[in-house]
């Protein structure tokens, strides 16, 4: 089995005559005249009735230079055999942790039989190899790059937890490419299932296997969950879509669980490949969570459950104080989940600087909308502003004068408060002029000959939310172009958002949250399904949070001196891992990676070189350092009896 | 040759080992010394002078040894009065006779011995030179034989006739500062031969390297004939250890030619620590064999390292095994 990468080095055998010749020309020896060979005669007398050994003994020196070198050739030829595993001098081994390598088809499931591969792998490298551990999941991770501490490859390897993304092998691979780009011999290893993302085309550097773990598809999973008020009647109405993945009809049971309580059960038999949809009628109507569970193992465990929120959706309070503006009032009340009040400024002057406020506005509500007008002799109320064509300046911008036909535009379509807009057909033909405060962000901007102003800025300033329209809707004709409830629907879902946080019913595994709160919300509560808490502190009314991994009921919650007796705000979002592509556990034997050498490999993919120079170097060693002890053995042995002496003398002398 | 001042001071010197150009064999207060010392015979011997040594013969004394009753022809004055007063018979007095002793110093000139650092001859003449002292200084008798070539009757006769007296050390000092070494060591030969021509046994001191394989039937001529045989065997440091021998450097190893300064002939060894471990066991039982030879035959057997002090060997050595006195 063994082979060589350099067996031009064998050439230096050619060393080995020359050593021995060198030996014989060494041995011409130096005359020296002595009073007697009587004694040394008396001597090699008995030397040689073991001449044999003699012989041997003699040119021991000249053995050990031989083996010597013989030894440093054969390392110096780079011997090898072939191995299972990974050979080379680095190893990047790439390890999916997508949701779909918790099947429990190898045990305990396939993350942790690829792991044990791993660390197998890492012991049988050589010494100094480089080992880099990446993770495929939604993202790659990089957790130990090009180290030779194998502590710390193994410390990660233990770490490595499964994940409830996807697998997106490309990036991973792009990782892994780039750092074998600048470490010759580099073997990248693809442990994984398959079932992975990757882009068509990739170009790979290096040399890259791909080992599938699995060995089953049998899996069933809950693919869609939705919870609905039934139209028309007092219930809810939740709609379960349950794929088998399998090669096989597979037969199992659905229970439904509301708010804990069992209320449905279903025996469902779905074809191979197949999908059934459940429609389950008349649960009850205040069901917050429903849980859909199949009943049962198959491979995948992680997706035969579900969780589906229903949200109370609670209008948000709007005042709107405004004489008599028919098209913001009517596009107002079209609004879904607002509850509008409105309110003539002189009676909204009148209101506010009373101790005790009676009348329409109660308390402040979370946002107020100014049309046209800017309370003088009060303070600006609490909670989220809207401006419409403001005729004062205000604590938080500066009315200079007005703009004259300006032409509307779009300063980022991305902006959500430019969602669906459409301003080409827009003309105005007064605007109020005011120059973009420094807190607030350009939406629509307004070009005129000579210059540019702001139409309608945003931002957040003093925890609120403010934004500012400049367009006077009686002097354009806004109010009856398409874009006008639309850009009415964005400004008062930025402005009137916070009483649900803004969630999703459901959210996928790993995805980003933004929780969008109110501006008097001081901090908010994350209590993930396994009942760990996250604190988080909003900036400015918005709060992200990452940490979605876990598959569940998450429960938000926060307290809030606006809402309704100063209870704590609470709603929930659910995170179900409705991927087809993890949920389909079929292992894939090959993929159809990258056109490089992958394609060449055979049945012999799994070999690797493995060089094995390190032993017969040290051997070399050994026998240069054994060669240069017996050259001077005499030296050595003289000072040993000296030391001896010594110690002896030392030993009678602390005697005597 | 020229003959040094008769306080034993030698000026000049005829003895030329190769690597002592100049030497004086003994100063003033050296041989002070040496007249203290006295050489032992274990055995009363008989000599041919008056000297200080116990004879066998009875003679004239003070020291009474025995009675013996009168034959006809003795000598009158010796009859013992008192004797005679009670017994009325006639009894000879007799006296312990003190005679001279003839110590023989024998001096191997062979070519091995004129080698070593310092030089054996060297040593073995200012050995011989001292020792000759002592004797002469205790009205001795000695003569100086040396064996070997090199001492040709024309130039050096090889051999100091036997005499007496202190005044006869210069001529001793001459004779062994004129010692050359040449020719090969046959001890048997010339030990037999000393053996047979000696007409008057006692101390007899051999100095020699005994590197010659007749040395145990020339030994055994010797102690047959009733010398009292010390053997002086005297090696140099660079035999004694060839690892302290300067050619074969710190390393002592080397792959050498060793070539007999006597015989010419060539011995190919590779020197290393076994080997000189070897030589070294070797020569030790090759002395303890000497040793046990000589203590056989009740000869002093003495191992002399040419790195010893002279005085060291004489003041100690030599008076440890009851050599000297």
């Amino acid at each position: 089995m063994t082979s060589f990468l350099a067996p031009t080095a064998f050439a230096l055998a050619l060393l080995i005559p020359v050593i021995v010749a060198m030996y014989l020309l060494k041995l011409r020896r130096t005359e020296q005249v002595v009073s007697s060979v009587y004694l040394w005669r008396r001597m090699v007398r008995d030397v040689e009735a073991n001449a044999p050994w003699q012989r041997l003994r003699r040119n021991l020196l000249l053995i050990l230079q031989i083996l010597f070198l013989a030894a440093l050739i054969l390392a110096l030829a780079r011997p090898f055999r072939w191995v299972q595993g990974v050979g080379g001098r680095a190893a990047i081994l790439i390890l999916d942790t997508s949701a779909s390598m918790a099947a429990t088809d190898l045990s305990p499931n396939r993350l942790e039989a690829a792991k044990t591969w791993a660390s197998q792998v890492i012991d049988s490298l050589p010494d100094d190899a480089r080992v880099t551990i990446i993770t495929a999941s939604d993202s790659a991770q990089v957790l130990v790059s090009s180290s030779q501490d194998r502590r710390q490859v193994h410390q990660a390897i233990n770490q490595v937890r499964i994940g409830t993304g996807g697998s997106d092998l490309t990036a991973a691979l792009e990782l892994a490419s780039a750092i074998a780009a600048r470490q010759p011999e580099t073997d990248v290893v693809v442990l994984s299932d398959g079932q992975v993302t990757l882009a068509q085309r990739l170009a790979f550097k290096g040399h890259l296997r791909y080992l599938p773990f699995g060995l089953s598809g049998d899996n069933q999973a809950i693919s869609t969950l939705s919870l609905e008020p039934s139209p028309g009647e007092s219930g809810m109405t939740a709609f379960v879509q349950v794929t088998n993945y399998g090669d096989a009809t597979a037969q199992r049971r659905l229970v439904l669980y509301s708010d804990g309580q069992l209320v449905s059960v279903h025996d469902l038999e779905i074809a191979a490949v197949a999908q059934q949809a459940v429609v389950a009628e008349a649960l009850p109507a205040d069901t917050h969570v429903l849980e859909a569970q199949l009943a049962g193992q198959d491979t995948l465990p992680l997706d035969d459950r579900a969780w589906a929120v229903h949200h109370d959706t609670r209008p948000a309070a709007v005042t709107l104080v405004s004489e008599e503006n028919l098209f913001l009032e009517t596009g107002l009340a079209l609004l879904p989940n607002i509850d509008v009040t409105t309110i003539r400024p002189s009676d909204f002057e009148v209101n506010l600087s009373q101790r005790d406020p009676v009348g329409p506005i109660s308390q402040p509500s979370p946002l107020t909308i100014f049309d046209a007008y800017v309370p003088i002799t009060t303070a600006l109320p609490a909670g989220n502003l809207l401006f419409i064509a403001p005729p004062r300046s205000t604590d938080y911008f500066t009315v200079t004068g007005t703009l004259d036909l300006p032409a509307p535009r779009l300063v980022d379509s991305e902006d959500p408060l430019a969602n669906y807009l459409d301003l080409s057909e827009l003309s105005i033909l007064e605007a109020v002029h005011m120059p973009l405060p420094p807190w607030a962000r350009l939406v629509i901007a307004g070009d005129t000959s000579d210059d540019t102003s702001p139409l309608l800025f945003a931002g957040e300033v003093d925890g609120r939310r403010i934004a500012v329209l400049a367009v006077d809707l009686h002097r354009s004709d806004l109010p009856l172009q398409v874009a006008f409830p639309l850009l009415l629907a964005n400004l008062t879902g930025w402005l009137a958002s916070g009483g649900g946080a803004d969630l999703p019913d459901q959210v996928p595994p790993g995805a980003p949250l933004s929780l969008s709160l109110p501006p008097e919300a001081e901090s908010v509560i994350v209590t993930r399904p396994d009942g760990s808490i996250t604190r988080l502190t909003p900036q400015a009314g918005r709060a992200a949070f990452t940490d979605t991994a876990q598959l569940g009921v998450y429960r938000v919650s926060w307290q809030s001196p606006v809402s309704p007796a100063g209870n704590a705000v609470e709603t929930s979002f659910a995170v179900n891992l409705f991927s087809p592509q993890e949920s389909n556990v079929q292992p894939v034997e090959s993929l159809p990676l990258l056109e490089s050498e992958t394609a060449e490999e055979g049945p012999d993919a799994q070999l690797a070189r493995r060089e094995w120079w390190r032993p017969l170097a040290l051997i070399a060693l050994i026998l240069l350092m054994a060669e240069w002890l017996v050259y001077h053995r005499a030296v050595l042995f003289r000072l040993w009896g000296d030391t001896s002496q010594v110690i002896t003398a030392n030993m009678v002398r602390n005697k005597t | 040759m020229q003959t040094g001042r008769s306080d034993g001071w030698l000026d000049d010197r005829t003895i030329q080992p190769s690597n002592h150009p100049t030497i004086q064999l003994f100063d003033e207060p050296f041989l002070r010394k040496l007249e203290r010392l006295a050489i032992l015979s274990r055995r009363a011997m008989a000599g041919q002078l008056q000297g200080e040594r116990r004879s066998p013969k009875r003679g004239q004394s003070v020291e009474f040894a025995d009675f013996r009753p009168y034959a006809p022809g003795d000598d009158f004055r010796r009859i013992d009065w008192n004797a005679y007063a009670r017994l009325e018979r006639f009894f000879l007095k007799l006296f312990v006779e003190e005679e001279d002793l003839t110590v023989h110093l024998l001096v191997d000139t062979s070519r091995s011995m004129d080698w070593g650092e310092p030089n054996k001859l060297w040593y073995a003449a200012r050995a011989a030179g001292a020792l000759g002292y002592v004797a002469l200084a205790g009205l001795d008798r000695v003569t100086v034989t040396a064996f070997g070539g090199g001492n040709t009757p024309g130039g050096n006769p090889g051999y100091f006739a036997p005499r007496r007296g202190k005044g006869q050390a210069t001529a001793l000092f001459a004779f062994l500062q004129g010692l050359a070494a040449g020719g090969r060591t046959s001890l048997a030969p010339h030990l037999a031969a000393y053996a047979a021509a000696a007409t008057q046994p006692g101390p007899l001191l051999l100095f020699s390297d005994l590197l010659d394989d007749g040395w145990s039937e020339g030994l055994r001529a010797l102690a047959s004939r009733g010398f009292e045989v010390t053997v002086l065997h005297i090696l140099a440091p660079e035999e004694v250890d060839p690892g302290r021998a300067r050619w074969l450097g710190d390393a002592q190893t080397g792959d050498l030619k060793l070539r007999d300064v006597e015989t010419g002939a060539e011995l190919e060894i590779t020197a290393d620590y076994e080997l000189l471990q070897r030589y070294r066991q070797n020569l030790a039982a090759w002395q303890e064999e000497l040793r046990r030879f000589c203590n056989a035959r009740a000869m002093h057997f003495v191992s002399v390292d040419t790195s010893i002090p002279l005085e060291e060997l004489l003041f100690a050595w030599l008076r440890q095994r009851g050599v000297l006195k």
